[in-house]
């Protein structure tokens, strides 16, 4: 099986935001695997050991995600692969392009990706991957099993589980509850070093600057403060009603 | 001067050092961050969850998680890879015991086997010993203890009254005595025990647990580290086999010394962990108490609390990786293929005793002073046991004690000091000799102002002072100075001191240099505020002791002398601690 | 400029989502002027395209197909692409849910869009679709807009606040063809509604001394059930025995950190603010009005919980069946 889990680092959302000349600043911040993609990672080592193959962690990132690549190898990953060029910057669409040149060429059975990543929020790279590859997804993972040609998965939909059936190729994102992410263990962190870590530029892709961004970030900004507490006024019925009213419009997710 | 290149301890004492010579936390390579952050997910996810549990003395619970450390590599790092370890640099298992800390009893359990328990056969087992019992001390599959002191015997560690008597045969030795406050006793597998030969070769055996005649004695109620084991460990005519003599006959001296020397390393490492959770609860405390309409980080008086623990962290963190930087130096160059490289490794670190002696006690000491001020910081729910300062308060007291009590360590500092003189190491009488001139030399180039000048100068002051007093104290005493306690603690003190303020002044340039002023600020304040106190210290140490040591006239030259090595303009230390403490309420945990 | 926005609805139990209306409404905003046109999946439903209607809508097409009742990203694409080929909008909506973040990708992928997600509001600005949306788990915001012309949006329901915008709609059947489905659901199981787990609650629901007995808790649990949430508690309920000592948020209990935290009946001694002050939302209840909780709250009730907390669980169960 060649199993492939494309992951990223991302910026610990323990951390505080500081916001520089309308971008989150990252000058200073820790950075760490995307916890989602950890579950894939995971799964891929799980169902390698269980069903024989290699697993390679692919990224597309600047030199530090060089170091969300070893971690994985640290975790077990048989390879990885950093696609790092300054003439592809773009959004979603021009990464998933990238990783599915990438994946392409070296050939695959199973793709696993995080849900989303905690700092874009935008779920969509694993997905679009997914169509460039023309091959079937199943999103939003909880439990998964692999017989021969066949993957049966539990899809988490708002709460409701979906067993869903597809054959390989597949790719699936991977959602809380799917498994418990191991720790790379010392050993695991040194025989790392030693492992393969390949870097591929957009000539080594044969892509050229023809991928365009589709989507521009235009600002980021920090959300306005927490306004100071508010003691409802009005008889009880008013309260509550103006209560259910302002966490209704909060985009909190109930149910 | 020869010594250059050399590995020799405490030769700091007599030169400059060089600040690239220096290991500091700014230099750990990505791999020894990954072994920190694997050490720290641990313990976060799978230990303190279960903390209650632990400190309710849960034997299974304790044995269950030293396992799975030992899965994850945790307790292999000193372990050659041969024997299944690691046989990781000391810089990283200095890192992983740091990393450990949050643990609280937890890691003190970790440390006692993977430490004291595992590195006497690290060090001095033969092939066959090591091959049967490494791989598994290594995975945590079997957990070792240490049994050095027994109840007439604790810091006088070497009159021990347990007896081991050789067998007709010459197959068995038999054990009797009785072993005191053992860490580990109630669920280790393998014991390490001191007992004399004929009641006279002091000598080191590996005994287990399943051997006849092996039993224990109760739980100690502690004060602290309620979820370790503290049990006397009872020898009743044990049949240990004569291929579980560790080391030689006669030599367990040796031994015994040799793995306190690390154990004092190690304690440090992990006190310095403890320090900087610490600072983190306090800090994020005074962010989340209010008083007065205002939250208490943003009351001066919080702020210089926190500010004081952030410096003396920070002054031991410099001190703890230097030290294990120097024990990597003398580790290196050994031949690894020969057979005595366990007792060679021994003897590297034992270059460095005085070091780690040194790191003992400044880090045990200074983790009391962070614990007290950081109960102090959270007032009355300090007192109560729904804090983990509460915890950390009392936890953090038995490092004085163990490893040698701090006045032992005092002690062991001037006497290493002393042999090493004696034997030639360290030319410290043709240092006396010398100094009336490298004090001119000193007061000639006196810096009247500049960056970083004044501190640098005041480190290699305090080094002329201390060997201005060693040389009265040599005068007056001869050899007998070794009676005098009180001077030999000040002495002691004053070589605590120079290690610490050279310490951080040499880390601070380095980062300087590699991060730039901005970046570097917060560092250079503290070391600023680390220098000029402890230079405060190191002041009033010389003046007593000289009033001890001469007296009249003679005293009076001597203390103008000395105010006038130790002249300085005071730095604004009330803005330095305003500032600093500010930054750590800001980032609510240690900070660099 | 006006445009042709496209919005792709959806339903649960028969009813539209509230997301739809929400997609109605920013439809409305970002066609300026021009068109909106709606899809239902799904047999046609004179009830739902009046609703799509009163939001905006003029042209409703009507897809029915056995292979849309239960979503799969193949079909659900398939079907899409062929819309989107026939109406040719310069703007599409949808709701982020399970689908919507599912097959958006996908289907923009195809079309080589550019797509902006997860959007809390969308609005124009000269001329160009503007998507707000929240970053790093919604400690910031971040502007996206489009280059090129068509602009392809998910919405997170429960932020932008309904328009009407009453239209008669044209009703348009519309048949797609759908292949090669290559991905299929078995089985789909349906979330039981109570036993959520403290430590993952979106909502908390926590009592204090105040709740005055074990029987006191009733009330709150019938609020967390409503929510989909959990119910907690301070170490002054549990010491006094009113519950099991699981469910103590605090210094020496869990520390929580759910979306809404309700407080009912808890002082707020500092060892409880431990445990969830950095929930998203906190709301207090308590008779004193100078109980130290209401300074950590957003939301204040003073009165008493056993009068307040099933008013406020009768007004949730209206407002979420409205959804
Ligand atoms: C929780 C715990 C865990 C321990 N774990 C272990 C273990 O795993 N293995 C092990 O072998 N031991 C262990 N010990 C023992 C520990 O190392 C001893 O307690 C320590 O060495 C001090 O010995 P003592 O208690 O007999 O005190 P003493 O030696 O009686 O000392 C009493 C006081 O006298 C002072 N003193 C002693 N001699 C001198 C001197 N020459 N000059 C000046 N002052 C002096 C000491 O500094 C101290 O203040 C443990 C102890 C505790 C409490």
């Amino acid at each position: 099986m060649k199993i492939w889990v494309c992951i990223k680092q991302t910026f610990d959302t323990e951390e505080k935001i500081v916001i520089e000349n309308g971008k989150v600043d990252e000058k200073d911040a820790e950075f760490i695997i995307n916890p989602y993609d950890e579950y894939a990672i995971e799964e891929a080592l799980q169902l390698r050991d269980e069903l024989g193959g290699e697993v390679t962690v692919i990224t597309v990132g600047p030199d530090r995600a060089e170091n969300a690549l070893r971690t994985a190898l640290a975790m077990g990953a048989d390879k990885a692969a950093l696609i790092q060029d300054p003439s592809l910057v773009g959004d979603e669409c021009v990464l998933a392009r990238m990783l599915a040149e990438a994946i392409r060429r070296e050939g695959f059975d199973l793709i696993l990706g995080g849900n989303f990543a905690v700092d874009s929020g935008s779920g969509q790279v694993a997905i679009r991957l997914a169509e460039e590859l023309d091959i079937p997804h199943i999103g939003s993972v909880t439990g998964l099993n692999v017989n021969g040609r066949q993957a049966i998965a539990k899809r988490d939909a708002e709460g409701d589980t979906e067993a869903v059936e597809s054959t390989l190729p597949v790719l699936i994102t991977a959602q809380q509850g799917l498994n418990e992410p191991r720790y790379p263990s010392l050993p695991g962190i040194m025989r790392a070093k030693r492992k393969p870590l390949e870097r591929l530029s957009a000539q080594d892709l044969g892509l050229s600057d023809s991928l365009k961004t589709k989507t521009l970030i235009i600002e980021e900004y920090l959300p306005p403060e927490k306004e100071a507490g508010k003691i409802l006024e009005g008889d009880l019925d008013q309260q509550v009603q103006e209560l259910v009213e302002a966490l209704c419009g909060k985009g909190l997710s109930f149910n | 001067m020869a010594l250059k290149n050399k590995a020799v301890g405490a030769h700091f004492l007599i030169e400059e050092t060089e600040k690239s010579s220096l290991v500091t936390p700014e230099d750990f390579s990505d791999e020894q961050r990954m072994f920190a952050e694997t050490t720290r997910s641990f313990i976060e996810k799978e230990v303190v969850p279960k903390d209650e549990a632990i400190e309710s003395l849960d034997y299974g619970l304790t044995v269950n998680l030293i396992r799975k450390a030992g899965e994850l590599g945790l307790v292999a790092a000193d372990v050659p890879e041969a024997y299944g370890g690691l046989g990781a640099d000391k810089v990283s298992s200095t890192l992983i015991t740091e990393s450990l800390a949050k643990g609280s009893s937890f890691s003190l359990s970790v440390s006692a086997h993977s430490g004291i328990g595992t590195l006497p056969i690290v060090f001095f087992g033969n092939d066959a010993q090591k091959k049967k019992y490494l791989p598994d001390l290594a995975s945590g599959t079997k957990i070792a203890a240490y049994c050095l002191t027994e109840p007439s015997s604790g810091s006088d560690a070497l009159s021990a009254k347990t007896t081991a008597k050789r067998s007709k045969d010459g197959k068995y030795y038999i054990l009797n005595g009785e072993k005191q406050f053992i860490t580990n006793a109630g669920f280790a597998d393998i014991f390490i025990v001191y007992a004399k030969i004929e009641g006279k070769d002091f000598t080191t055996f590996i005994v287990e647990r399943t051997m006849e005649g092996v039993s224990l004695g109760p739980e100690e109620k502690k004060m602290g580290i309620k979820g370790s084991s503290t049990r006397p460990v009872i020898l009743e005519n044990v049949k240990v086999p004569a291929g579980n003599l560790l080391g030689e006959a006669g030599k367990g001296h040796v031994i015994a010394f040799n793995i306190l020397n690390i154990g004092r390393f190690k304690l440090a490492a992990g006190v310095l962990g403890s320090a900087k959770e610490a600072i983190r609860l306090s800090a994020t405390f005074a962010n989340e108490r209010t008083q007065f309409k205002k939250l208490i980080s943003s009351f001066p008086l919080i702020r210089r609390k926190l500010a004081d623990m952030n410096v003396r962290t920070y002054t031991l963190e410099s001190m703890v990786y230097r030290t294990s930087g120097l024990i990597d130096g003398a580790l290196k160059d050994l031949d690894y293929s020969s057979s005595d490289i366990g007792w060679q490794s021994a003897k590297g670190i034992a270059e460095y005793a005085i070091e780690c002696s040194i790191n003992k006690v400044f880090g045990s000491e200074t983790l009391d002073f962070v614990a007290d001020e950081g109960l102090q910081i959270h007032g009355g729910y300090g007192f109560t046991k729904d804090y983990k300062i509460e915890r950390i308060y009392r936890d953090s007291r038995i490092n004085r004690i163990f490893e040698g009590t701090n006045e032992i360590n005092r002690l062991v500092v001037m006497s290493t000091l002393q042999k090493k003189a004696v034997k030639g190491e360290l030319p410290l009488l043709e240092k006396a000799n010398t100094l009336k001139d490298e004090i001119e030399d000193l007061l000639e180039n006196r810096p009247t102002d500049g960056f970083l000048k004044q501190e640098t100068y005041l480190v290699s002051a305090a080094k002329k002072l201390f060997l201005l007093v060693l040389g009265l104290a040599y005068r007056k005493y001869g050899l007998n100075l070794q009676k005098e306690q009180q001077l030999l603690s000040h002495l002691s003190d004053l070589v605590i001191q120079i290690y610490a303020m050279e310490s951080v002044l040499l880390r601070t340039m380095k980062r300087l240099e590699k991060l730039g002023s901005e970046k570097a600020e917060n560092g250079l304040d503290m070391m600023r505020l680390a220098i000029f106190e402890g230079f405060d210290k190191t002041e009033s140490l010389v003046k007593e002791a000289l009033a001890h040591l001469e007296e009249g006239e003679a005293l009076i030259r001597r203390l103008a002398s000395v105010q006038k090595i130790a002249y300085r303009l005071p730095i604004d230390a009330i803005r330095l601690k305003g500032r600093i403490g500010m930054r750590v309420a800001e980032a609510s945990r240690y900070i660099v | 400029m006006s445009r042709t926005v496209l919005v792709f609805t959806e339903q649960k139990d028969g009813r539209l989502r509230h997301v739809t209306y929400e997609s109605l409404t920013a439809a409305c905003r970002v066609a300026e002027g021009g068109e909106v046109v709606a899809v239902l999946f799904g047999s046609r439903q004179s009830e739902q395209v009046e609703e799509v209607g009163k939001y905006g809508a003029s042209r409703v097409y009507v897809v029915s197909h056995d292979d849309l009742h239960q979503y799969t990203p193949d079909a659900y694409k398939q079907a899409m692409l062929q819309i989107i080929g026939e109406v040719d909008p310069d703007a599409i909506i949808m709701g982020h849910t399970a689908i919507g973040k599912d097959v958006a990708p996908r289907v923009a992928a195809r079309l080589g869009l550019g797509l902006i997600t997860d959007c809390t509001d969308v609005c124009t600005d000269s001329g160009e679709v503007i998507g707000v949306r929240p970053i790093y788990a919604g400690k910031a915001f971040q502007k996206k807009k489009f280059i090129g012309k068509k602009s392809f949006v998910t919405i997170r329901a429960n932020n932008i606040e309904l328009q009407e915008n009453a239209q008669t709609p044209a009703v348009i059947p519309f048949d797609v063809t759908i292949k090669d489905v290559r991905s299929v659901v078995r089985k789909v199981i349906r979330r039981s509604a109570s036993g959520v787990d403290l430590s993952e609650a979106n909502v908390i629901v926590s009592g204090g001394r105040g709740v005055k007995s074990a029987e006191g808790f009733r009330p709150l649990q019938e609020l967390a059930d409503v929510l989909g949430g959990a119910v907690g508690a301070s170490r002054g309920a549990c010491d006094a025995g009113y519950c099991d000592y699981a469910l103590q948020i605090g210094q020496t209990g869990k520390v929580v950190t759910p979306e809404l935290y309700i407080a009912c009946g808890i002082s707020g001694a500092i060892q409880h603010l431990a445990g969830m002050s950095r929930s998203k939302i906190v709301v207090a209840i308590n008779k004193d009005p100078e109980a130290p909780i209401f300074q950590v709250a957003d939301y204040g009730i003073v009165g008493d919980l056993f009068q307040v907390v099933p008013k406020l669980t009768e007004a949730f169960k209206r407002a979420l069946e409205e959804k």
